[in-house]
């Protein structure tokens, strides 16, 4: 390939991007890009004079190109400043929260791209460590843009409902998809029953509050379950800390042969990837490249969260949707659209431990971590953020982590299987659609 | 006489602090049936010499050698004594309670001593029934008390206290233990024997589960008590289950609670399996009523004095009955649970533990629902909301986490956070009327 150009470069990866549609994270992308962008980039390199402003901006250019015209779901990066503008100059809130919902999938993704990038530079322990802190990062920043504001019911919703659309509608969509491919898939028991475990002990830590509140039977009306919450969060923080201790490190062997605890924590990272040969993916960026980029990301994040947030209210009522569908429903949805189509897609390829990992490893990572972390954050902050979910909604969450621990127990799935997560998911969905609390929002 | 004495003294060497534990009859091989030493030299001594209160000297001085002298843990004895006397002498209500509780604790072990070697006489069913019934003999006698005393809540929530700690906290510190000793591999179990006792500890919460439901949704008939009937009917099938599960257990499926044989063979080699009995059957049957009207006596004092330490020590009463209590209860099952795990015999570890839920949830509660009817007590199945998802909560996490059969350490971690997450919702609750 002689072209020097970056558009040629950039046909090349269309071409092998029609075969991959919107899941932009994949190794195959990558794999491609990175053959076509470092013979690119020699070229370039070589080419061009030591100067280092031209390898600077060379570098941008390149960056730029991977890392913002590298996917298809970057076509709806314009959805965010267009929001941004359209909440400093019209008063349509409705429409600024749509569009930044919108907005902000892409930069999720993106988000999780350059954390795994920054992975292959620090090692499999400390991207381990990576993957599971930052694995859920979107979630993080709107949970504490809205904790700042207050409205934590907001914040207990939308994590609830992001570890629902994990274990029901993620699952359930790639369980249905590669049962649709492959007739009967296996895999590996022993990590998932290790994650519904943690997660059986998380409903644990939620449940205790909620019902401590709800029999009355608190000693303190009302401040004892904050107490109980913000000890139970301190425990629970001590477990998944310990967990990944023995994930990363002592049992690392365990769950081998299809190693779905790494690859939860490295996500799509060489070792799990099999078919596809020589693996040593490569890196596109570099290691401050990547730092770069997730500080830039962060802040788009943020500023669109803070949008988000602060929208809510005006948007559930113009729209006449309950805010509680909208923080159970459509941020996780939006807010996870990346890993929901990776864990198809991986479905689809008979890597049903990937999928898994993706799925429940998230779920997971969000109760047993995200959940008490907000709590934590908010006793500093002064927030009274508790672990009492309300009735409903600990109910809910209650019953689905035993549906899904009862269908994962076997170690195996089939198109039906996804097919009743998807159903579940639609009823727990349009529980939420007619749902408000008691005493109204606080 | 002399040779006997040191032969006791070699084989209590092994036992140390850790009882025979009160299994159920499962895993203690029950044919040895060998006459003990000491009985035997005193037979010698006896045919020498026709001294009649000479023998019977020695004898109550070997017996109290090995039943007083040879446990570590009875040092705490003193402290049953001394409960008593500060009962009588002073008011403080607190120190009363923490003596006597510490003071039962060496009597409980020894109670599980005594039973386990009237066991080997017996034969290994009805020692197999031995330790079903005698097994959790503290913690009957102290419900007992409580319910003639009319405390229902303090007998409702020791009792499931005690079947939380073991579930949790006894298994917890189990797996563990067990976990980091044999750090890179997990441990296996059999988890078939498992399976059954999850079983009947989710039938003990369905039990357990209506009559609190029927109350809480206020959807009971309105004449009579229905609670306490319903609960007083479901005591009695309860009952039966149990007693099947003994024949189940003890007679028609023994081989279903076969151990995992890893690279050990338990039964037939001369580890600490092969226990001969230390004192003779009659010497068994006197110290175990010995010991049960001591415990009776510090039972009585520790129930009196709940009320008056909970407004000292400014801690709920439902803290003290759900957490405190068992745990000290329970302590010599917890140290040999541990000990088990760490010498890879989770078997017997879950036997203990698990076991010990399964006759707490369906032999103690429902006897007690019993003994309340016939004392004319209405004692229920109506554990109150709070504590009644708490059992649900608690029976299905554990009946998951053990149902593939391997334990690490990490398991026994959670399991112990748990606890701690149950105990740190009890100390924030009291009983919503005030009781």
């Amino acid at each position: 390939m002689t072209e020097i150009p970056q558009f040629g470069v950039r046909k090349d990866i269309d071409i092998d991007l029609e075969k991959e549609n919107l899941v932009s994270s994949s190794s195959n992308v990558n794999r491609k890009i990175a053959f076509q962008t470092s013979q690119v980039s020699s070229l370039v390199n070589s080419s061009s004079s030591s100067s280092s402003t031209n390898q600077f901006f060379n570098r941008l250019l390149i960056n730029i190109q991977v890392v913002i015209f590298g996917t298809k779901i970057n076509t709806l990066l314009p959805f965010g400043p267009l929001a941004i503008v359209l909440h400093y100059f019209s008063n349509r809130n409705g429409l600024v929260f749509l569009f930044s919902l919108i907005g902000i999938a892409p930069l999720a993704e993106r988000l999780g791209y350059a954390t795994e990038q920054l992975a292959f530079y620090t090692g499999p322990t400390v991207g381990g460590l990576l993957n599971a802190t930052f694995g859920n990062a979107t979630e993080m920043i709107i949970s504490i843009c809205a904790l700042n504001n207050g409205m934590i019911r907001v914040v207990q919703q939308s994590l609830l409902g992001s570890i629902l659309s994990n274990m029901l509608l993620v699952l359930g969509c790639a369980f249905f998809s590669g049962g649709i491919v492959h007739k009967n898939q296996v895999f590996n028991k022993a990590a998932s029953v290790a994650n519904l475990g943690l997660l059986l002990m998380a409903v644990m830590g939620l449940t205790f509050p909620a019902v401590l509140y709800y029999t009355h039977s608190e000693i303190h009306f009302g401040k004892s379950e904050l107490s109980l919450s913000r000890f139970s969060s301190c425990v629970m923080l001590v477990a998944y800390v310990s967990h990944l201790f023995f994930t990363l490190k002592s049992h690392k062997d365990l769950h081998n042969p299809d190693n779905i605890e790494s690859t939860i924590l490295h996500k799509e990272s060489g070792d799990a990837d099999k078919e596809t040969s020589n693996e040593d993916e490569e890196v596109l960026i570099t290691r401050w490249e990547s730092i770069i980029w997730l500080g830039v990301l962060t802040i788009f994040i943020s500023a669109l969260s803070g949008l988000i947030v602060n929208t809510i209210e005006e948007a559930s009522v113009s729209t006449n949707i309950p805010v509680s569908f909208i923080s159970v429903v459509l941020l996780p949805i939006v807010g996870n659209a990346a890993e929901h189509a990776s864990a198809i897609m991986f479905a689809v390829k008979n890597k049903l431990d990937i999928t898994l990992g993706v799925a429940i490893g998230s779920s997971t990572q969000i109760s047993m971590f995200l959940i008490p972390l907000s709590v934590v954050v908010g006793w500093i902050i002064g927030k009274p953020m508790d672990l009492n979910f309300q009735l409903f909604e600990t109910v809910t969450l209650f019953i689905t982590v035993l549906i899904v621990a009862f269908m994962l127990q076997e170690g195996t799935s089939n198109y039906f299987k996804g097919l009743v997560l998807i159903m579940c998911y639609l009823i727990v969905s349009a529980s939420f659609f007619v749902h408000v609390d008691p005493t109204g929002n606080h | 006489m002399g040779s006997a004495g040191e032969n006791i003294v070699l084989e209590l060497e092994e036992d140390d602090l850790i009882e025979s534990t009160p299994v159920i009859g499962k895993i203690r091989n029950f044919q040895i049936s060998r006459v003990p030493s000491s009985s035997i030299a005193i037979a010698s001594l006896s045919s020498s010499s026709s001294f009649s209160l000479r023998r019977a000297s020695k004898a109550i001085f070997s017996s109290v050698n090995t039943v007083v002298f040879k446990a570590k843990m009875n040092v705490l004895i003193p402290f049953g004594p001394l409960a008593i006397f500060l009962h009588y002498l002073t008011g403080k209500h607190g120190w009363v309670f923490f003596f006597s509780l510490i003071g039962i604790t060496p009597l409980a072990e020894r109670l599980g001593y005594a039973t386990e070697q009237l066991a080997f006489y017996t034969g290994p069913t009805v020692g197999g029934l031995l330790n079903a019934t005698f097994g959790n003999a503290t913690e009957m006698i102290i419900s007992i008390y409580a319910l003639k005393s009319g405390m229902i809540r303090v007998v409702q929530q020791s009792l499931l206290g005690s079947i939380l700690s073991n579930m949790l906290l006894v298994l917890g510190c189990a797996f563990f233990s067990g976990g980091i000793m044999h750090y890179k591999k997990d441990q296996f179990f059999n988890k078939a024997g498992v399976a059954v006792n999850s079983g009947l500890l989710l039938m003990a919460v369905m039990g357990i589960m209506f009559p609190a439901v029927l109350h809480s949704t206020h959807s009971e008939v309105q004449y009579g008590n229905p609670e306490l009937s319903l609960s007083r009917f479901s005591s009695c099938i309860m009952l039966v289950a149990y007693a099947s599960y003994l024949v189940f257990q003890l007679k028609s499926h023994r081989s279903l609670y076969n151990p995992i044989d890893e690279d050990v063979e338990h039964d037939s080699d001369g580890t600490e399996e092969e226990e001969a009995p230390l004192i003779t059957q009659w010497e068994a049957i006197i110290w175990l009523s010995l010991l049960t009207i001591l415990v009776s006596i510090l039972s009585g004092f520790l129930v009196d004095a709940i009320q008056g330490a909970s407004e000292s020590m400014n801690m709920p009463v439902a803290f003290i009955s759900v957490i405190l209590l068992p745990i000290v209860g329970n302590a010599a099952e917890h140290a040999s649970a541990i000990m088990f795990a760490i010498k890879d015999k989770l078997d017997i570890t879950l036997g203990v533990a698990i076991g010990s839920s399964t006759q707490i949830s369906m032999f103690v509660i429902p006897f007690c629902v019993v003994v309340g009817w016939i004392m004319g007590e209405p004692m229920d199945l109506n554990f109150q909301l709070f504590e009644t998802a708490t059992l649900f909560i608690t029976v299905l996490v554990v009946a998951f986490m053990l149902q593939d059969g391997t334990a690490n350490y990490f398991k026994g971690l959670m399991l112990i956070l748990c606890y701690l997450i149950v105990a740190a919702s009890f100390f924030l609750h009291v009983d919503p009327d005030d009781n």
